[in-house]
C-alpha cells in the first residue's frame, strides 16, 4: 500500500468496523524488514503518543496528563498496520471498537461521572 | 418544505448573526451610524455562504467535519493553538448567551437575570443531554424566526425607505470618527463569521448523516438559513436607525433593543420581542456550547455527536459538561454578558483564518471530494474572502487598542 504519511496518514481519523471514531493516527511505529528497508509497522494513537510528537511544554503537558490517568500505564494504544482496511478521508480499520482496550480518559469519564447521570445509555439520536 | 430542511442552516446563521452579542451591537450599530454598517453584513453573508457550502458539502461526502479539516491540514501544534483559541472564545460566548437567556427572562418575567442563569444553564444542558438533533434544530431554529417582528415593525414604524436606502449606500461616521467606524465594522464582521457557525453546521451535517445524496438539501439549507440570519440582523440595524438614529442615543440593554417593536406594537410587541430574544439567545447557546465540545473531540478523534448514548461519548459529553458549568461560574461572578461578548468579536477575530483557510484547501483535495471539489468562481470567491478575514484578522486588534474598543 502506498501511502502519503504526512498527508494521508498521520492525523487522519481512525474509524474502526462498525464507524465508530477510535481517536486520531498521533503518530507511528516503523521496523525493519529483511533487507534493513524501514516501513511503518503500527499507527499509534492517544494523548501521549500525541503529546510527544508536539513536544515543548504543551506536548510533555500532553504526556503527563496521559501518564496520570492510566492506571497501568500502558502507554499509546498501538494498531498492527495489517488492521487497516483501508484509507481515504479516515483510516478505516478491520477490528470493532471493543476488541481494542478501551481509551484511559473515555473509561474514566464514563465510570465517575457520565454513567451517574440518569439517561446515559440511550442515544437521543 | 424547503423551510424544514433549512432549519440547521437558520439555527447555525442564529448564532453568529443575532446572538445576544448582535442584538445589542446591530442594535448600537443602528444607533450610532444609521445604515451605515448593511454593507458589512453583506459582505458577511456572501463569505460564510461560500465556506458553509464548503463544509458542509464537505461534511456530505467525506463524513469529516470541520476541526478534522483543521488538525490534518495545519498540524497538531497549530491546530491546537487554533482548538484553544476557539474554544476559549466558544466558552465565553456560551456564557453570554447564557447570560442573554437569563436577561430576555428577566424582561418577560422582572425577576433579576441573576437568578435565572442557573435555571438557564440547566435548560441548555438538558436539551444537550436528552433532545434529538434534528428536533433541537427544528425548534430553535423555527422560534429564532420570530425575530422577523423587527422587520415587520419596519413597516408600522415612520419609516424613510428612501433615507435608509441611501445611508445604506454612503456609509459615513455619523460624526463619530472613522477608528469607532471601523471598529464596529470588524467587530460585526467578525460576528458574522463566527468560527463556531461552520464548527456547528459542518458537525450538524455529519449528525444528520448527510452523504452525497444529501449535497442539494446541504446547498439549501446554506443558502436560506445564513441569508435569513442576514436579514434578522439587517432589520435590528434598521429599526433602531429609524428610532435611535436621528437623536444618537447610546443603547446598551436589551430593553433598549426591543423598544421599536414596542413603539410599533406596544404590550405584544414587547412580549413577541422577549419570546425572540429567547429564542435566539437560547439558539445561540445550544449552538456554542455543542461548537466547544465538537472542536475538542474532532482535534482529538474521540467518539462525539448525539447519534450515540453518551456513556458512548463520555468524553465528548463531559466537555459539554464542564463548558457549560465554566460558563455558569463565569456569569455568577456579575460580569456584563454583552460587554463580555464584545471582548470575545476581538479575539475571534484574530483566530479566523486558522478556520477558514483549511476549509478552502480541503475543498480542493480529490482526496476527500473526488469530483465535488470546488469550481474556479468558487475558489476565487473564497481567496477574496480569505483575503478580507486576514484583514480583518490583523486589523481587529489595533483598533480595538487604538479606539479603546469603539468608544
Amino acid at each position: 500500500m502506498r501511502v502519503q504519511l504526512g498527508r494521508q496518514l498521520l492525523d487522519r481519523q481512525l474509524v474502526d468496523a462498525d464507524g465508530l471514531l477510535l481517536g486520531k493516527v498521533d503518530d507511528v511505529a516503523f521496523a525493519l524488514d529483511e533487507q534493513g528497508v524501514p516501513y511503518v509497522a503500527y499507527l499509534l494513537t492517544g494523548q501521549g503518543a500525541l503529546g510527544q510528537r508536539i513536544g515543548g511544554r504543551v506536548g510533555r503537558l500532553l504526556v503527563t496528563l496521559a501518564d496520570r490517568l492510566t492506571e497501568e500505564t500502558p502507554g499509546p494504544l498501538r494498531i498492527p498496520i495489517g488492521q487497516v482496511a483501508r484509507i481515504d478521508s479516515a483510516v478505516r480499520l478491520r477490528v470493532r471498537a471493543d476488541e481494542l482496550p478501551r481509551p484511559p480518559v473515555e473509561a474514566w469519564l464514563r465510570r465517575h461521572l457520565i454513567d451517574r447521570i440518569p439517561g446515559a445509555d440511550r442515544a437521543s439520536g | 418544505m424547503k423551510l424544514l430542511a433549512a432549519t440547521l442552516g437558520v439555527l447555525s446563521a442564529i448564532g453568529g448573526f443575532v446572538d445576544i452579542g448582535d442584538l445589542v451591537a446591530a442594535s448600537q450599530a443602528g444607533a450610532r451610524f444609521g445604515m451605515g454598517h448593511a454593507w458589512v453584513l453583506v459582505l458577511g453573508v456572501v463569505g460564510i455562504c461560500a465556506y458553509a457550502e464548503m463544509a458542509g458539502r464537505i461534511a456530505a461526502v467525506s463524513g469529516r467535519a470541520v476541526f478534522d479539516l483543521v488538525r490534518e491540514r495545519l498540524g497538531p501544534r497549530v491546530a491546537l493553538l487554533n482548538l484553544a483559541a476557539s474554544y476559549l472564545v466558544t466558552v465565553l460566548t456560551l456564557a453570554a448567551e447564557l447570560g442573554g437567556v437569563a436577561l430576555a427572562l428577566q424582561l418577560a418575567s422582572r425577576v433579576s437575570y441573576l437568578l435565572w442563569v442557573p435555571v438557564a444553564a440547566f435548560a441548555v444542558w438538558l436539551v444537550l443531554w436528552r433532545m434529538r438533533f434534528q428536533l433541537m434544530e427544528r425548534v430553535f431554529g423555527l422560534a429564532g424566526l420570530t425575530l422577523l417582528v423587527f422587520a415587520l415593525a419596519l413597516f408600522w414604524l415612520p419609516t424613510d425607505w428612501a433615507a435608509l436606502g441611501h445611508g445604506a449606500l454612503h456609509p459615513g461616521t455619523a460624526g463619530q470618527g472613522w477608528g469607532a467606524y471601523w471598529f464596529v465594522a470588524v467587530a460585526l464582521f467578525a460576528s458574522t463569521v463566527s468560527p463556531y457557525e461552520v464548527f456547528f453546521f459542518s458537525s450538524g451535517g455529519v449528525e444528520e448523516n448527510w452523504s452525497a445524496a444529501d449535497l442539494a438539501d446541504a446547498r439549501s439549507s446554506v443558502l436560506i438559513g445564513f441569508p435569513v440570519g442576514g436579514l434578522l440582523a439587517l432589520s435590528l440595524v434598521a429599526t433602531a436607525t429609524v428610532v435611535f438614529h436621528p437623536g444618537g442615543v447610546s443603547l446598551s440593554t436589551l430593553d433598549q433593543v426591543a423598544r421599536p417593536v414596542v413603539l410599533a406594537f406596544g404590550g405584544v410587541g414587547l412580549a413577541v420581542a422577549a419570546l425572540a430574544f429567547f429564542a435566539v439567545t437560547f439558539g445561540a447557546a445550544l449552538e456554542t456550547g455543542l461548537s466547544a465540545a465538537y472542536a475538542a473531540a474532532q482535534y482529538f478523534g474521540w467518539q462525539w455527536g448525539k447519534r450515540v448514548s453518551p456513556r458512548e461519548a463520555a468524553r465528548f459529553h463531559s466537555v459539554l459538561l464542564v463548558s457549560v458549568l465554566a460558563a455558569t461560574l463565569l456569569l455568577s461572578t456579575t460580569v456584563d454578558p454583552v460587554r463580555l461578548t464584545e471582548y470575545m468579536l476581538v479575539a475571534s477575530a484574530v483566530v479566523l483564518p486558522l478556520t477558514y483557510l483549511p476549509i478552502l484547501v480541503v475543498a480542493n483535495d480529490r482526496t476527500y471530494l473526488g469530483d465535488d471539489v470546488n469550481g474556479p468562481w468558487l475558489n476565487l470567491l473564497g481567496a477574496v474572502f480569505l483575503l478580507v478575514i486576514v484583514a480583518a484578522s490583523v486589523a481587529a486588534l489595533p483598533l480595538a487598542v487604538g479606539t479603546g474598543m469603539g468608544r
